[in-house]
């Protein structure tokens, strides 16, 4: 290749160089969103992965119980009209929340107890889980056992199928005077 | 990406062809076009590229792994890999901790001194004077540390990624990343899918690559063993050997294998009392697991059980020899797919010293031992019972086993993966120097 465009070659890979240097956000390099969100699938979840899982999301769902919005306060950007509009905001807010409050409180009272019983079942499945390997343990014991036992009796009943056949052919044999 | 994508690669490498200097100023003008439509780093890809097709250097690849100061599995791996490469490529060696060529040599016995190596520290982890760099500890909604890595990707033509760290998003034209599993599912800083090729230590990892990753199957290169005999056998002796980590979490299930050797023990003590149960590992200080077993087999004195934790290698291998069985029950009672073995290194070496592998029935010890072929594969310990029981009463049996064992093992040796490595990258190579892309490669 002519030197020439070797040179070039060489003197814009030194100018890309710089500027890739002086760029610190990676989108801006390539142009492209780097990230997306990646929904969890709990069905696919491994028991270690759900455990993680649930100690991860039971705290926040137990400390949002209430069904009532978040407060935001109510403030306008209009100089004249802005005072009777949020008044007039605040009211029919304070009354559609007070109305609301009355089924509302049967809705909390039943999210509560949800939780609790959420609570419940999951001390209960953690301790099953600790008695089921409890359980295992003594199981895959016994099956040890039982299988040395077995290759002794195995090996009991083969020496006694050797003895049984050396004194058969032992009482076969004619007798040598 | 369509190869639409690259007419502007196609463009370019036209002038570069008329080969006259007054083409100067379009190859010029070319570039800035890339450059602005596609990024900065797209139009210095293509021109990484082009000095390749025009054979104006050798081609560069830039190995990364975030724990190349450590001894691992893993790490072996990828500078066995780079060991195979080092004629054909212009090869850094990228770490984040000071790492010499010389570690390398007396870790691995690779020679890598054609290779740089390039450290490349990491703010977030100095900070916490962090030496095992887990992309696991990086809390909800922190910059991602790892991004000086995927900008470093940028400089190669070639870009590897060693450390299964899906969080480093690759830059270069190829990329390849090399997974021995899956370990986090998909969320936020996710770029596997980014890379041109995922490679798996074993198929077992290949399908949870397949299932947790959602990604094609992605090709698979056994790791290397060789731990080979060499010259000169030893008479075996009456050993049953484990090799195996001692994980504070005890996934490699040396406590259950002892249990098992103290029931035999207990129950049919003739028999076990002409073998011994020797239990070989690397640990760190103050290791709670280690402490338990150590008490465990204190508790039940006379019972032929040994403990012998980070011997030297020397010592190993003259176990390996002499040992006639070999237990490995990494799997037993798992509660999620990575605490099965992904491939059973160990269990290979153990195989080239003629030793009757009993291996739990998962995952990649699934691929190198074949049931009643070349060993045993069980789903309990009272299974490892029973086969160890039938092999302690056959001496042909454990004959005709280990030797099929160590024909077996020829299949991971370094040779075969050298050769896999060698033929992969030729291929990418090819496509690479050729002018007429399709993409992604496979």
């Amino acid at each position: 290749m002519e030197e020439a465009i070797v040179k070039e070659i060489q003197r814009l890979k030194e100018e890309l160089e710089k500027k890739k240097r002086e760029v610190r956000d990676l989108t801006e390099l390539i142009h492209k969103e780097l990230d997306r969100p990646f929904p969890a699938n709990v069905e696919e979840l491994s028991e270690r992965e759900l455990e993680t899982y649930v100690a991860e999301h039971f705290p926040s769902l137990k400390t949002s119980p209430d069904t009532k919005p978040d407060k935001k306060p109510i403030t306008s950007h209009r100089k004249i009209f802005g005072k009777p509009i949020v008044f007039l905001k605040q009211f029919l807010l304070k009354s559609v929340v007070d109305y609301n409050d009355l089924f509302l409180a049967k809705q909390v009272q039943f999210n509560r107890q949800s939780i609790d019983l959420y609570q419940a079942l999951l001390l209960q499945a953690r301790n099953n889980k600790k008695r089921m390997k409890q359980v295992q343990e003594k199981i895959s014991s016994f099956e040890e056992n039982l299988a040395v036992l077995g290759a002794k009796l195995e090996d009991l009943r083969s020496r006694f199928e050797q003895i049984k056949n050396r004194t058969a052919n032992h009482k076969n044999e004619p007798e040598r005077s | 990406m369509s190869p639409n994508d690259h007419e502007g690669l196609r463009r370019l490498l036209k002038y570069l062809k008329l080969n006259a200097p007054a083409a100067i100023p379009e190859i010029s003008r070319e570039l800035n076009d890339i450059s602005t439509a596609q990024g900065i780093q797209e139009a210095y890809n293509y021109l990484l590229r082009s000095e390749v097709i025009f054979d104006l250097r050798k081609p560069s690849l830039g190995v990364y792994d975030q724990a190349f100061h450590f001894i691992g599995g893993a790490q072996k791996y990828g500078l066995t890999l780079i060991s195979a490469l080092q004629e054909q490529f212009d090869i850094t060696i990228i770490a984040n901790h000071e790492v010499s060529h010389k570690d390398f040599l007396s870790w691995y016995s690779l020679d890598l001194s054609k290779c740089r190596i390039k450290t490349i520290k990491l703010p977030y982890f100095e900070e916490r004077r962090a030496l095992h760099l887990d992309p696991a500890l990086i809390p909800k909604g922190t910059k991602n540390p790892f991004h000086l890595i995927s900008q470093e990707s940028g400089n190669y033509d070639i870009f590897v990624n060693n450390s299964m760290n899906e969080m480093v998003y690759p830059l270069s034209n190829i990329s390849v990343l090399i997974c021995h599993f899956p370990e986090r599912r998909p969320k936020t800083y996710f770029y596997a899918d980014r890379y041109s090729y995922v490679i798996s230590n074993s198929r077992y990892t290949a399908e949870w690559i397949e299932k947790i990753w959602k990604l094609s199957p992605p090709g698979h290169i056994y790791p290397p063993v060789d731990m080979e005999p060499g010259e000169g056998e030893l008479p075996k002796k009456k050993n049953i050997l484990s090799v195996a980590r001692f994980e504070v979490e005890g996934t490699k299930r040396q406590r259950e294998m002892i249990e098992a050797f103290l029931t035999l023990n207990q129950v049919w003590p003739e028999i076990a009392r002409s073998w011994k149960f020797i239990l070989v590992g690397g640990s760190n200080p103050d290791n709670p697991y280690l402490a338990r077993l150590e008490k465990l087999i204190r508790n039940n004195p006379g019972q032929n059980i040994d403990l012998k934790v980070n011997i030297p290698v020397e010592e190993l291998k003259r176990l390996y020899r002499e040992s006639t069985l070999f237990w490995h029950l990494c799997g037993l009672k798992h509660e999620d797919p990575s605490e099965i073995e992904h491939f059973g290194m160990t269990t290979v070496e153990a195989m080239q010293n003629k030793m009757v592998p009993l291996v739990f029935d998962g995952g990649g010890l699934k691929e190198i031992v074949d049931h009643g072929v070349n060993g045993f594969r069980v789903k309990s310990t009272a299974e490892l019972l029973e086969y160890s029981m039938r092999l302690f009463r056959d001496k042909n049996l454990v004959q005709s086993l280990s030797e099929s064992a160590q024909k077996k093992a020829q299949v991971f040796t370094r040779a075969r993966f050298e050769e896999r490595v060698k033929s992969l990258f030729a291929d990418i190579l090819k496509t690479y120097r050729s002018v007429e892309e399709t993409y992604p490669f496979y």
